[in-house]
């Protein structure tokens, strides 16, 4: 009798067990989710550009996921893509490391199971990751790095959206042609400044043939280690070419060095442009003050192109709950959003989530992304944004004025700049 | 001849510089035979400190230093009271391991506190002042961390070479167990190194916020830099560390201006090798 009784209530458990399991399994077979990896510099030299990056790519998730009527942006009002689906985001840190970046791709897709990859940052980080992706045919999209290098491998399932230094480049050397003949600066020799990475280097080399492709003469190539402890030498250099123009590829805590350095040397050529580096970050106005002021680069946002964007702002004020301290989007930052968008409207269109296709459909249309300058997004062969746009700001009383293409300036730029004796 | 002048001259401040941060890791490393690898950190949360009295309080990192050094000498003394006693007596790889998880610990605490944001401090007494000396440009920040390093140097000398204290600490660096049976207090003298290591590398660290922008990685180089000085310079030697700092000051310098800037590092660590190799002691070690 009682053995029976146990072997009733043991197949009473059983039963419910079974039950539940298939009940849950049911729910997770149901829930539709894509889940799409972030591989970010969250620690090591980069780590808050890296942590603006994630934010972005949040703010972009929350903006498909939810209802968002308010928002001009594709897909916004909706909630989800393909009938209900929704980005779950797993975060990684790739540390600013090329390896550490490859092996948390690896780890992403193999265990995470993630769909596809948005990152890296660091063009260095998104060689390997992308590679990755390429062999395991997952999409990987990425918002910022900008050697161009990365659009040049043919990779089928890689999507930049930045504009390339190639294209940074060919702007620094256009707008001091203008300079020379509108403004009478006189600018005859170049010097270039850049960190010894892979996006450094390859900046420098872009920049390097652009100027000479221009006619200007190459006097000062100074490449320098993330992270050191005084740019005494490199600045020395510099000075002691005395280029009329400086191009500059230096992150974070080494941009701002490097303009302490020229100002305890008492020295400045009469233009300085910057590749999207430290230039670009909003807290250098905080940081260094008038310093900053007068340096250029290119920018592919900043809060003064409002008129220019006027989708952002809304979006924008997602992005700064997302940060702390709290900042609206940077030009990197907000590239990594855009292509969070741009593969939710693919994913939407294609009305699949085989990545072949998905990847297909990036290729073989224009999509409307009213977060990127231009407006519009798409892509050549190997993943280049053909329609990725940036402009010339300078600083000046601590706000990102345009200043060229001449037809969207809205200040006239100040050449040569203003000595530091003088400010 | 200007040029070259300049260039020795930032490769000499430098160099104190580099004096200032290694002279307390030699001291422990001499003493206690413990490679304190969260130096760095300690560094790093000296300048967080100096920063943040700042940046509230508006108090110049002159003054900030020395309250950055006393701050710094309490966390050495607690990191040997909670961390490296419970080490002392094993094997050595056991003080390394726990100093680089303790700087694991420092880095990430700070990262998540106050970001990896990087600080600048704005408006200091010394922040970008130069003056000019027969053609070459001082740098006011660089030349008082320099002098303060040669003061605090001589002091520390003074200290161990001069007094019944140094003498202790150096009876309890040769021979532990004698010193002991001497009536010499050596639970008290290892905690004195290591809170006067902190001390010197407190009082950098809270001067360098005066032109150096803080983060959470600003003292990884500074160590490694601090740790080849102190191999260089011989363990334990203060003078040994100043001269080695001194020398990779200037080979830093000269062969970033007259090589490639990019080739410094290079010739700091290709000159560390050709020392450890021809003199493996280090200049001045016993």
């Amino acid at each position: 009798m009682k053995k029976s009784l146990f072997s009733k209530g043991l197949l009473l458990v059983l039963t419910a067990f079974l039950v539940v399991g298939a009940i849950s399994g049911a729910a997770v077979a149901e829930e539709k989710v894509i889940k799409i990896g972030t591989l970010f510099p969250l620690t090591g030299p980069v780590a808050l550009a890296g942590q603006r990056c994630r934010a972005a790519v949040e703010t972009a998730a929350e903006v498909i996921n939810n209802a968002h009527p308010e928002l001009q942006v594709p897909l916004a009002a909706q909630e989800g893509v393909l009938d209900g689906y929704k980005f779950v985001l797993v975060h990684a840190d790739h540390q600013g490391k090329p390896d550490v970046a490859k092996s948390e791709a690896e780890r992403l897709f193999d265990q995470e199971k993630v769909w596809g990859i948005i990152g890296c940052y660091n063009s260095a980080a998104t060689k390997p990751a992308s590679f990755v992706a390429e062999l395991k045919q997952r999409v990987f999209m990425c918002g910022c790095s900008s050697s161009g290098a990365l659009t040049e491998r043919d990779f089928k399932y890689f999507f930049r959206m930045a504009p390339t230094d190639k294209t940074e480049s060919l702007e620094f050397v256009e707008f001091i042609e203008w300079a020379n003949e509108h403004k009478g600066s006189d600018i005859k020799t170049v010097g270039l400044i850049y960190e010894n990475t892979e996006f450094g280097k390859h900046a420098a080399e872009e920049g390097r043939m652009a100027a000479e492709a221009g006619g200007f003469k190459v006097v000062a190539d100074v490449a320098f280690n993330p992270g050191a402890t005084n740019l005494n030498s490199e600045v020395q250099t510099l000075k002691a070419a005395n280029p009329d123009a400086v191009f500059g590829a230096c992150l974070g805590g080494d941009y701002t060095l490097w303009v302490r350095t020229m100002k305890q040397m008492d020295w400045l050529p009469k233009v300085a442009l910057n590749y999207c580096t430290g230039y670009q970050d909003p807290i250098i106005v905080g940081q260094l003050g008038d310093d900053a002021n007068y340096f250029m680069g290119g920018t592919g946002y900043a809060p003064e192109f409002a008129e220019l964007m006027p989708a952002v702002a809304a979006v924008e004020e997602i992005y700064k709950t997302k940060t702390d301290p709290s900042v609206p989007f940077d030009s990197d930052s907000i590239q990594e959003a855009v292509a969070l968008l741009v593969l939710a409207q693919a994913i939407e269109k294609s009305g699949s989530l085989d990545p072949t296709v998905v990847a297909e459909t990036l290729h073989a249309n224009e999509w409307e992304s009213p977060l990127s300058m231009g407006g519009k997004v798409a892509f050549a062969p190997g993943g280049q944004n053909i329609k990725a746009m940036s402009m010339l700001t300078q600083l000046q009383g601590g706000e990102y004025k345009r200043i060229y293409p001449v037809d969207l300036a809205d200040t006239e730029p100040v050449i040569p700049m203003v000595p530091w004796k003088d400010r | 001849m200007a040029t070259f002048l300049q260039v020795a001259f930032d490769g000499l401040l430098n160099g104190l510089l580099y004096a200032l941060v290694a002279a307390g890791l030699s001291l422990i490393w001499g003493v206690m035979d413990v490679i304190n690898f969260a130096h760095g950190e300690f560094l790093m949360i000296a300048m967080y400190f100096s920063y943040w009295l700042g940046f509230i309080w508006k108090i110049d990192p002159i003054i900030s230093s020395v309250a950055g050094g006393a701050f710094v000498f309490i966390v050495g003394a607690l990191t040997y009271r909670l961390v490296i006693r419970r080490t002392i007596g094993k094997s050595a790889m056991s003080a390394l391991l726990a100093t680089f998880g303790l700087s694991m610990l420092i880095k990430n605490i700070c990262l998540n506190r106050f970001s990896p944001n990087f600080r600048l401090l704005q408006d200091t007494l010394l922040g970008g002042k130069t003056f000019n000396l027969a053609g070459i440009i001082i740098p006011v920040p660089q030349l008082v961390i320099g002098l303060v390093a040669l003061a605090l140097l001589f002091v520390v000398y003074r200290l161990v070479k001069k007094t019944r204290l140094g003498w202790a600490i150096q009876a309890t660096a040769m021979d532990k167990e004698a010193a002991e049976l001497m009536g010499i207090n050596t639970e008290r003298i290892y905690l004195l190194v290591f809170g006067l290591g902190g001390a010197c590398v407190g009082i950098a660290g809270g001067l360098l916020p005066s032109y150096l922008a803080v983060h959470p990685e600003v003292g990884a180089l500074f160590s490694l830099i601090a740790f080849v000085c102190v191999a260089m310079g011989g363990f334990g030697s203060i003078p040994g560390a100043l001269l080695a700092s001194l020398l990779i000051g200037l080979v830093e310098a000269f062969a970033g201006f007259y090589i490639a800037p990019v080739f410094k590092y290079v010739a700091v660590f290709g000159l560390y090798l050709v020392v450890v190799m021809v003199r493996p002691r280090g200049l001045f070690g016993w």
